[in-house]
């Protein structure tokens, strides 16, 4: 018997992985790596509630554009890593604390 | 409800199958077409062989059974009995789950290929982007097979592997996008029923933009494969056999026999998209087994067909650089890719979807009338 | 019945793998993780009857994020678990604060969840049915939302996609002599 409920908490339970990968790493990439459990988690919200409670197709699509823009992201942020890598020869993110070089 | 090979047996005998039953007829199905799918993978390279010797004028393997047929089975009984090594520092989980997660990719395209119009296993509404998006698995299996190999040439075997399929699925994808848009389903068996049995109803000569579609997406899935000539990242001459250095035994097997299965797979969609698939001429046998026996044998003709021009082209074509492969990709394949796209979308709006032959046609008949 | 074993499955699969990539210390390791839950997440959208969001899911995520993913750990010295930690790995974290901090802290962490449970007992009273109704196929649902009611949505989807792939390749862009000559 599988109900809304079911579907809140594995995203509720990803979000929270997703979190504490965020706080607890120190490596540039792990914490996007976090960052892309949390945008799942609320794909996941999306289309549950678009399946349970409302019934229409537009939680999909918001879900469609959730993994649009995550990709997105993540292109961006791993690029920023990569020259970040080049300049400071260290991903550790507690050594970007300055704004300027 | 999609349709699938129990809903279609359950039509053809007019019974009503019960849940266990419904999983133990797919077991069967699953369980025959992996197993020949595997041996068609080793056949494939028995065919590589006796086709590379027939190429070069000499005559290939021709003493284990009769004209050396078995010489596949003597093969996977030397990578059984060999020694599984792992590298001392290598990373053993992803060791070990390389070559599965190649594997998985390749043998879960299987379930869409469109053999018939009953048998297909499941033809799922969303047919050819399950297919696109499971056989990316293959590319991080090679990735892995790579990194966790701890050495210096498979770590850039994997790399350059990994670039490659990953660049090659851009042309490859937007091609398909462009030839969906004249069947108008994802499914693979409906791009199939919209074409015909002769060659003027296939939608390889629909218009000239998918006549070029076919070679764009010929070329593309060749190198997504890693098959010559885009087989840098296992030259043998070149990097010391790739990312599959270290691995041995089985674990080499899965990862050769990923690679045949996969050119199957490729050829089979090729045919299912631009030469007419299953369907045979006049639609004999349309309900009955036989018809769907013959549309089996149809469909396997004309894929073997495309996998000895594989193999062909592999013994007769030098190996690409790296900076040769990357640039075909990019600066050829993918704006022709996306001229097609916008060629075959004004096509279809022009003409509503009409083919060549059939613009022909009826503008002859309209002018003799 | 089907839907409830491939529902337990994907979701072991998913919250086991979140839970490993937390815990993990090598970094490809995480990946692969992470993998493994989003293969787990695309079971989930199948049995919501969300069959193009999963394969979406299927195409950009797996063959595309990861991939990503995996390149950018390579080139950026890939997970070299000899280096020396130090003082602020996962293995200890600092104290984060003293008795007050921590008080007020859990107490509205009580707050919260509290308040988050009874949504979700409210919601799990009044859910709609479970029972899957006839199945249809969502692309062209999906096809024909975003072309008329999502237009604006799509069309801006498309510019900022364009924006990330030129951004992206000018950030990471080796170094041109030139700019190497200017620094030095």
């Amino acid at each position: 018997m599988i109900s809304l409920s079911s579907y809140l908490v594995i995203s509720l339970f990803l979000f929270l992985c997703g979190i504490t990968v965020m706080i607890a790493r120190k490596n540039i990439i792990a914490i996007l790596l976090g960052i892309e459990l949390i945008l799942n988690a609320s794909a996941l919200n999306f289309v549950a509630y678009s399946r349970f409670g409302h019934n229409n197709i537009d939680g999909h699509i918001m879900a469609l554009f959730i993994i649009v823009i995550a990709a997105a992201e993540a292109a961006v942020g791993l690029a920023i890593a990569i020259r970040y890598f080049q300049n400071r020869e260290t991903i550790h993110i507690d050594s970007a604390t300055q704004l300027q070089s | 409800m999609n349709q699938t090979i129990v809903s279609y047996l359950s039509e053809l005998f007019a019974v009503n199958f019960s849940p266990w039953v419904v999983i133990l007829i797919f077991f069967v199905a699953v369980f025959v077409v992996v197993n020949v799918m595997a041996l068609i993978g080793g056949l494939a390279t028995y065919a590589e062989r006796k086709i590379s010797a027939d190429l070069q004028m000499r005559i290939g393997p021709n003493r284990v059974g009769p004209y050396g047929l078995l010489q596949f089975l003597a093969d996977g009984v030397k990578m059984i009995t060999k020694e599984d090594t792992i590298p001392r520092d290598a990373d053993k989980f992803i060791f070990a789950l390389a070559p599965l997660l190649c594997l998985l990719g390749v043998l879960a395209t299987l379930a869409v290929l469109p053999f018939s119009s009953g048998l297909t296993l499941t033809d799922l509404n969303i047919g050819i982007f399950y297919l696109l998006g499971v056989s990316s698995l293959v590319g991080v299996g090679i990735f892995l097979g790579g990194y966790a190999s701890n050495s210096k040439w498979a770590m850039l075997g994997g790399m350059r592997g990994a670039a490659q399929i990953i660049s090659y699925e851009i042309p490859v994808t937007i091609t398909i996008l462009s030839i969906v848009l004249i069947s108008g389903s994802l499914s693979l068996n409906q791009v199939v029923e919209r074409q015909g049995a002769f060659p003027n109803g296939w939608l390889l000569f629909h218009n000239p933009f998918s006549f070029i579609g076919f070679f764009i997406y010929f070329i593309g899935a060749l190198a997504e494969t890693n098959r010559a000539p885009f087989d840098l990242p296992e030259a043998e001459s070149e990097l010391v056999s790739g990312y599959h250095t270290e691995y041995s035994g089985m674990r080499f097997a899965f990862f050769a026999l990923a690679e045949y299965i996969e050119v199957f797979v490729v050829c089979a969609v090729a045919t299912a998209f631009f030469l007419g698939g299953y369907k045979i001429p006049f639609n004999y046998g349309a309900g009955t087994l036989l018809g769907q026996a013959l549309q089996v044998a149809m469909f396997f003709a004309k894929t073997f067909a495309l996998y000895y021009v594989v193999i062909w082209i592999r013994w007769t074509l030098p190996r690409l650089r790296v900076d040769h492969l990357m640039t075909i990709c990019w600066k050829y394949l993918t704006p022709i890719a996306l001229f097609n796209l916008v060629g075959i979308a004004m096509w279809v709006w022009l003409f509503n979807g009409r083919s060549l032959y059939m613009i022909i046609k009826q503008a002859l008949v309209i002018s003799g009338k | 019945m089907f839907l409830n074993v491939v529902f337990s499955l994907s979701a072991l699969l998913t919250v086991s793998g979140a839970l490993m990539v937390v815990v993990t210390r090598n970094l490809i390791h995480s990946c692969v993780f992470l993998l493994m839950s989003l293969l787990g997440i695309v079971g989930l959208y199948v049995t919501l009857n969300a069959d193009f969001v999963a394969a979406t899911q299927l195409v950009v995520y797996v063959g595309g994020v990861i991939v990503l993913m995996l390149f950018a750990v390579m080139l950026t010295g890939g997970n070299n678990t000899k280096e020396v930690l130090s003082r602020f790995g996962f293995e200890s974290l600092p104290l984060m604060g003293n008795v007050k901090t921590y008080f007020w802290g859990i107490l509205s962490a009580i707050t919260m969840m509290s308040v988050a449970g009874n949504l979700i007992y409210r919601v799990a009273q009044s859910s709609l049915a479970s029972v899957l109704e006839q199945y249809k196929s969502s692309v062209d649902e999906i096809g024909t939302k975003l072309l008329t009611d999502h237009v604006l949505s799509f069309e801006i989807s498309s510019i900022l996609l364009l924006g990330a792939l030129v951004g992206a390749a000018i950030i990471a862009r080796p170094l041109g002599s030139k700019q190497l000559n200017e620094e030095k």
